[in-house]
């Protein structure tokens, strides 16, 4: 795996671009990722935390949100979680937290969602995926727009199919 | 929008159940959209989205009790402070910046608050003991919306809240009271302690770290994990408040019967003061309507209703007072058109 421009880490984002011809690489760890802004997209961060694989690094390196790259010390903060991926990111940190402020209760016993809306997730997901594609061709990453585009096909095709 | 105070002001109907102690019972769902960041951590441009996806929850099939979209950003200051004072958004969601709205019905006791801490907040709120009735409000709002959008959920957590101590059902239920008894013979240590053995929080009437004012308290299930939201309207219903009620009852009999004068002087000095004021704040004013409903409620007088002191006590707010006398009504006018409107009822 390759390390991060900036450190010693290993980088979770890369960036390919040729421009002009010439071909300019990027490798970015996690912090460094965010630091600069690029969206890294889901990341297994518990790989990340695993000893084995990351002996040098110390464990303070994986405190992001994968997917809104929150922080631990800004939760501490503000006290208020940045997306749903952040339960499963912190889980090991809140568990406690929702314990000691849940009067011990770690279960939802209440209602589910009554169903799943397919339609409304298919809806949410397209949206996404073309926010992610403008921004992807506003910052000419045409490969990653090109790999956006067949995934919005492949969903659009799949919605065909399933109003048929 | 058009509002008219007098139609849509749910607190000045009689026969409210329990009015005498509870002055209104209110439900809250708190609830977040599945691939969305929180509203703390989204961009504009996801809150646009947010909204522009929840904005279907106005065109219900029953028009009489649709509900009505507003975009706070095109709510004027006063209809924006007055929505405040109601209790149908929160100070929060009024002096954001990001795009956010309400959605509200026609008589003013439902709405969807739309990108406050969480991206959906479902309440409802009626006169009197009406727990179980504002609990059946917001579940049918909240069917309503999950048939639009997918909630964030998780089997173990329950609803995903952008606090954890929403998790779960996302279920606050709570009630307003009013225990001038239980403080007059020095009794208020009881709700206390009954609140902490059942895990309720306690605040005076201004919510969270406000004092007490007019003797009214706000009561509230404190943990939204771990029960149902039947279970956690129950607890307050059926466990904590029959008691209180009894006991705030029992109290105000003993004060009738044992402190008769000292009652009767509070009284008729509370409603003199609300007859000749010219200039009337509203710490003052609440105090006063405070004291007189203990009086009404004992017989003491009977030239005022319980509905005329629940409407006043919130319509003499400054939002109320400007829609009633002016929107552009100067903040040193406001206590005069409080003992105004204040004296025109006290005195009829």
């Amino acid at each position: 795996m390759p390390s991060c421009d900036h450190c010693n880490q290993p980088a979770i984002y890369h960036d390919v671009r040729i421009v002009n011809g010439v071909h300019n690489t990027t490798h970015l760890c996690v912090e460094h990722a965010y630091e600069a802004g690029v969206d890294v997209g889901p990341v297994d961060f518990a790989s990340l935390l695993r000893p084995e694989e990351s002996s040098s690094a110390p464990k303070s390196t994986v405190t992001a949100c994968p997917d809104c790259g929150m922080t631990i010390a800004q939760y501490k903060k503000t006290s208020l979680l940045g997306c749903p991926a952040c339960y499963v990111t912190f889980q090991d940190n809140l568990i406690n937290i929702i314990a000691k402020v849940q009067d011990k209760h770690t279960q939802h016993v209440g209602r589910s969602p009554s169903q799943t809306n397919v339609d409304a997730d298919r809806h949410i997901q397209i949206r996404r995926l073309l926010r992610k594609l403008e921004s992807a061709v506003n910052q000419e990453q045409y490969e990653d727009a090109a790999a956006l585009r067949d995934e919005l096909r492949e969903l659009h095709n799949s919605s065909e199919q399933h109003e048929d | 929008m058009k509002i008219d105070l007098k139609r849509n002001c749910p607190f000045n109907s009689d026969n409210v159940p329990n009015g005498d102690v509870v002055l209104s019972s209110r439900a809250r769902l708190a609830r977040n959209l599945e691939g969305f960041p929180f509203v703390n951590r989204a961009t504009a441009s996801d809150c646009a989205e947010v909204a522009s996806l929840l904005q279907k929850i106005s065109n219900t099939k029953d028009k009489r009790s649709a509900l009505e979209w507003v975009n706070m950003d095109e709510l004027d200051t006063v209809t924006t402070e007055l929505f405040v004072e109601r209790h149908l958004i929160s100070s929060n969601l009024s002096n954001a910046t990001h795009p956010r709205a309400i959605a509200v019905g026609p008589e003013l006791s439902r709405s969807v608050m739309v990108n406050e801490e969480d991206h959906i907040r479902i309440q409802s709120i009626r006169p009197g003991l009406q727990l179980h009735e504002v609990h059946a409000d917001v579940h049918q709002l909240d069917m309503e919306v999950e048939e639009i959008i997918s909630y964030a959920f998780d089997s173990q957590l329950g609803f995903l809240t952008a606090c954890p101590t929403n998790v779960g059902t996302g279920a606050r239920f709570s009630a307003m009271l009013h225990l001038p008894g239980l403080r007059i013979i020095k009794d208020l240590q009881r709700i206390h302690n009954a609140c902490n053995d059942m895990s309720l929080a306690i605040r005076g009437f201004r919510g969270e770290g406000s004092g007490t004012i007019a003797d009214l308290f706000q009561v509230s299930n404190q943990v939204t994990l771990g029960s149902t939201e039947e279970e956690l309207c129950n607890l307050l219903a059926n466990d904590f408040l029959p008691p209180v009620l009894e006991w705030e009852r029992k109290a105000r009999r003993v004060i009738a019967e044992k402190q008769r004068s000292k009652l009767e002087d509070q009284t008729f000095r509370s409603l003199g003061l609300l007859q000749n004021a010219r200039l009337l704040t509203s710490e003052e004013a609440m105090k006063c309507l405070g004291n007189i409903r203990l009086g009404v409620c004992l017989n003491v007088i009977d030239n005022i209703t319980l509905p005329q002191i629940n409407q006043l006590m919130i319509e003499l707010h400054p939002a109320h007072l400007r829609y009633t006398f002016g929107k552009d009504l100067p903040d040193d006018e406001v206590n005069r058109c409080r003992a105004t409107l204040i004296r025109n009822i006290v005195d009829s």
